[in-house]
């Protein structure tokens, strides 16, 4: 046996040395640098999204270039998690691309560690365009006076909803309807289609930050956590309940065939989402797809606010006139509403929302409920997320599914979630 | 110039494997030793070895050595590093999150490990006989460790695990209603196992040849004496074939309580569902760049290396016990 024992001495050596050399090829490859000066100045962008938003944006930049040529915009996608990991490790880094889309839940996060470019200077030079935001939408991203964000499109909580199913089981969800209408409907539902009623909302942050709105409180304050166990323990115990019952979907079943949407899928008859994203569902699902309103606890107050997803500039670019220019361009130009239509949300310019005329029914029905939503009159200012939001949400919507699949009670999951809340408001 | 020999151990096959050198001769250092290489071979030696050098100082020591003292702060990337002592591995035994990655990553080994070996070595025992198209198979029973790193192999496993997927149905066909296993906490980790036995490739190899060095007059001799298929096994194949067996012990066991891939991948990129496949390096991963407590991270990460040192010290210290070299070899 031991008279061959495997490789020897030179062969391991020779082994060593190729891979060093592959070592010493990628890192040089990582070490590309970026630059130049005289010519043309170009400025990264990256964003999070599916392949569909890409090709939107990729000509959108394809116009920009070609009205401002002296400005290459290099572009860069990922699915939003791993967005988030990858900025974070280049930001880190002190090689943050120029232009990121952002979202609130990053906002103090990132300002905190002075990671987001202050835009104020770049509007008083004329570089960024503030005018003609709709309903105050240009101070979303105000922070102590910095302006760290430009919103691209407005959106807002919504209950998507499975149409045929709804229609079967006779129920017309309406403005003003509360939470015992939907529970019935839930039931009604179940008993007569054998369907659960909701894809289990109990892991969605913004939901839930909704209904405590709707009872004087938030998710989050300025710097900390809005509500206590007291709010949480028995909306998690309910939640149980209702997965038991049949009432929201079998949580196994929507592990299964994530990333695709349980609405889509024949999973449930609805679910808790941006309504935005309410695009999607035709293309993944066999049905048809409507919105309906936010449930309430009185029939009027439903806490609902618009979100926005934004552009910032990073605080490391070399380049912030043209960072200004480009967020300018995207936020204002009328070709790129026609471009990306409602696919960041609603336009946030007067100029952009009056280029895009929805033709297609998902988004006339957006148009349709945003516009209902504002005349109702329930919009109300949106509550300050601190540094550590984005850390706290994924932990609310991974205890919440752990919750329903039976593996830890109400109580140790409303324990669980605050302990890691506790260390993620610490660490960030 | 006199002919270097570079491997004092090399001996050639036959020999008695007295080694120049250690046979207490009054040349005193071994002989390999007293010919020096000149200096401008030394340089030339250094030269070749310089990328690896720069690249093990830069891209493995330099990062290593700031990861401990990294592991004693609170670092979140952007501001500096807060010394903060033990914190942190205080922090970890007081989580559950991480006692459920350590009750994962315990599980896996133990049980994917030696499920991978038995397959390894039952599959290199069928290849080692001589039979028609022996070539073909011992590259198709390999073919699954070459591809079985990438992240389509992943891909591919939970879509076959998933609910109404080919495994559910066939459950379904032989009447078990357990339904897909990637949904299912209690399942999933099993997929994962599934998919390290799958890869059995790499010690196959290692076992086959082991099998091809046992004498065949041993077992001509135990065929002489009436021994039977396992009594052959247990006691030829087995002892002759045990360095081989540590040696693939040692490496899948190391290699096991480092994976992180498949665990990723297969659970779309969530560790779970609940939590089910949080392997240690998916936790210590999300720590470190979800979380941005790089410090904590850096703290788990020395303790699975200290870990693996410790089961590997077992290991060899067991080896005593179940390994038999042949005389004089080590």
């Amino acid at each position: 046996m031991s008279r061959n024992n495997g490789m020897d001495r030179r062969q391991l050596l020779k082994l060593a040395g190729l891979s060093a050399a592959g070592l010493g090829l990628t890192a040089a490859g990582c070490g590309s640098g970026s630059g130049g000066s005289g010519g043309p100045v170009t400025i990264r962008h990256s964003w999070w999204g599916a392949d569909d938003r890409a090709k939107k944006i990729q000509q959108c930049v394809g116009l920009f270039e070609k009205k401002h040529p002296k400005i290459k915009v290099k572009t860069d996608f990922q699915q939003y998690p791993d967005f988030w990991k990858k900025f974070n490790t280049q930001a880190a880094g002190g090689n943050p691309p120029d232009v990121i889309q952002n979202a609130v839940t990053f906002l103090r996060k990132y300002e905190a560690k002075n990671v987001l470019l202050d835009l104020s200077p770049q509007v008083e030079k004329g570089n960024l365009d503030l005018g003609g935001f709709r309903s105050g939408l240009e101070k979303f991203a105000e922070i102590d006076g910095k302006l760290l964000g430009v919103p691209v499109g407005s959106n807002s909580m919504a209950l998507v909803i499975d149409e045929k199913v709804y229609e079967k089981a006779g129920i017309t969800p309406e403005i003003g309807w509360t939470w015992d209408d939907w529970y019935a409907g839930l039931q009604k539902i179940k008993n007569g289609q054998k369907i659960a009623g909701d894809a289990g909302p109990h892991g969605v942050m913004y939901l839930y930050d909704l209904i405590l709105r709707q009872n004087g409180k938030a998710f989050f304050t300025e710097d900390g956590m809005g509500f206590g166990e007291a709010e949480l323990l028995p909306y998690w115990t309910e939640a149980l309940e209702r997965v038991e019952a049949g009432l929201y979907a079998d949580p196994n079943k929507v592990e299964q065939i994530k990333p695709a949407s349980a609405t889509a899928k024949g999973l449930s008859a609805g679910e808790f989402t941006w309504d935005n994203f309410s695009v999607r569902y035709s293309a993944e699902g066999k049905s048809s797809y409507g919105l309906a309103p936010i449930p309430s606890t009185d029939g009027k107050k439903t806490g609902q606010y618009l979100g926005s997803l934004m552009l910032s500039g990073t605080a490391r670019t070399k380049h912030p006139a043209e960072v200004a220019t480009f967020i300018s361009f995207m936020t204002h130009d009328p070709e790129v509403a026609r471009i990306m239509g409602y696919d960041r949300g609603v336009p946030a310019t007067t100029a952009q929302f009056e280029a895009f005329q929805p033709a297609d029914a998902p988004s006339k029905a957006i148009a349709a409920y945003e516009t209902s939503i504002a005349d109702a009159g329930v919009l109300e200012p949106i509550t300050p997320h601190p540094a550590g939001a984005d850390v706290i949400e994924a932990a609310f919507l991974r205890i919440g599914a752990d919750l329903a699949l039976g593996k830890t009670s109400p109580k140790d999951s409303v324990k669980q979630f605050f302990s890691e809340a506790k260390t993620a408001l610490a660490a960030n | 110039m006199t002919h270097i020999q570079i491997s004092p151990g090399a001996v050639a096959p036959g020999d008695d494997r007295s080694v120049p050198g250690r046979s207490g001769s009054q040349d005193g250092p071994p002989a390999n030793a007293a010919k020096r290489p000149g200096r401008g071979e030394n340089l030339a030696g250094y030269l070749f070895m310089s990328p690896w050098i720069a690249g093990f100082l830069f891209l493995i020591a330099g990062p290593m050595v700031f990861s401990l003292y990294l592991s004693f702060t609170e670092y979140n990337l952007f501001e500096a590093p807060r010394w903060i002592g033990l914190q942190n591995f205080s922090d970890m035994f007081a989580d559950p999150r991480w006692r459920q990655s350590v009750e994962v990553t315990s599980w896996y080994v133990l049980i994917g490990t030696p499920v991978k070996l038995a397959a390894a070595l039952a599959v290199a025992m069928l290849l080692a006989q001589k039979r028609w198209g022996q070539s073909f198979y011992r590259a198709a029973f390999y073919a699954p460790s070459l591809i079985g790193a990438s992240v389509s192999a992943a891909i591919v496993w939970r879509a076959l695990f998933s609910d109404d997927a080919i495994v559910d149905r066939t459950q379904k066909v032989l009447g078990f209603e357990v339904g897909g296993w990637i949904g299912d906490p209690e399942m999933i980790i099993y997929a994962l196992i599934a998919l390290t036995v799958w890869q059995f490739g790499a010690p196959m190899v290692i076992f086959l040849a082991g099998l091809k060095q046992v004498p065949q007059e041993l077992y001509e001799a135990a065929e002489m004496d009436g021994a039977g298929r396992w009594r052959k096994f247990f006691h030829i194949t087995l002892p002759m074939i045990s360095p081989v067996l540590f040696f693939n012990v040692l490496l899948e066991t190391i290699h096991s309580f480092q994976i992180f891939g498949s665990a990723y991948i297969v659970s779309n990129g969530s560790c779970g569902p609940a939590d089910a496949t949080l392997v240690y390096t998916c936790y210590l991963y999300e720590q470190g760049f979800v979380n941005s407590r790089m410090g904590f991270a850096s703290a788990m990460g020395w303790l699975l290396l200290v870990a693996v040192g410790l089961v590997t010290a077992v290991l060899f210290w067991s080896q005593k016990r179940w390994v038999h070299y042949e005389e004089g070899g080590r």
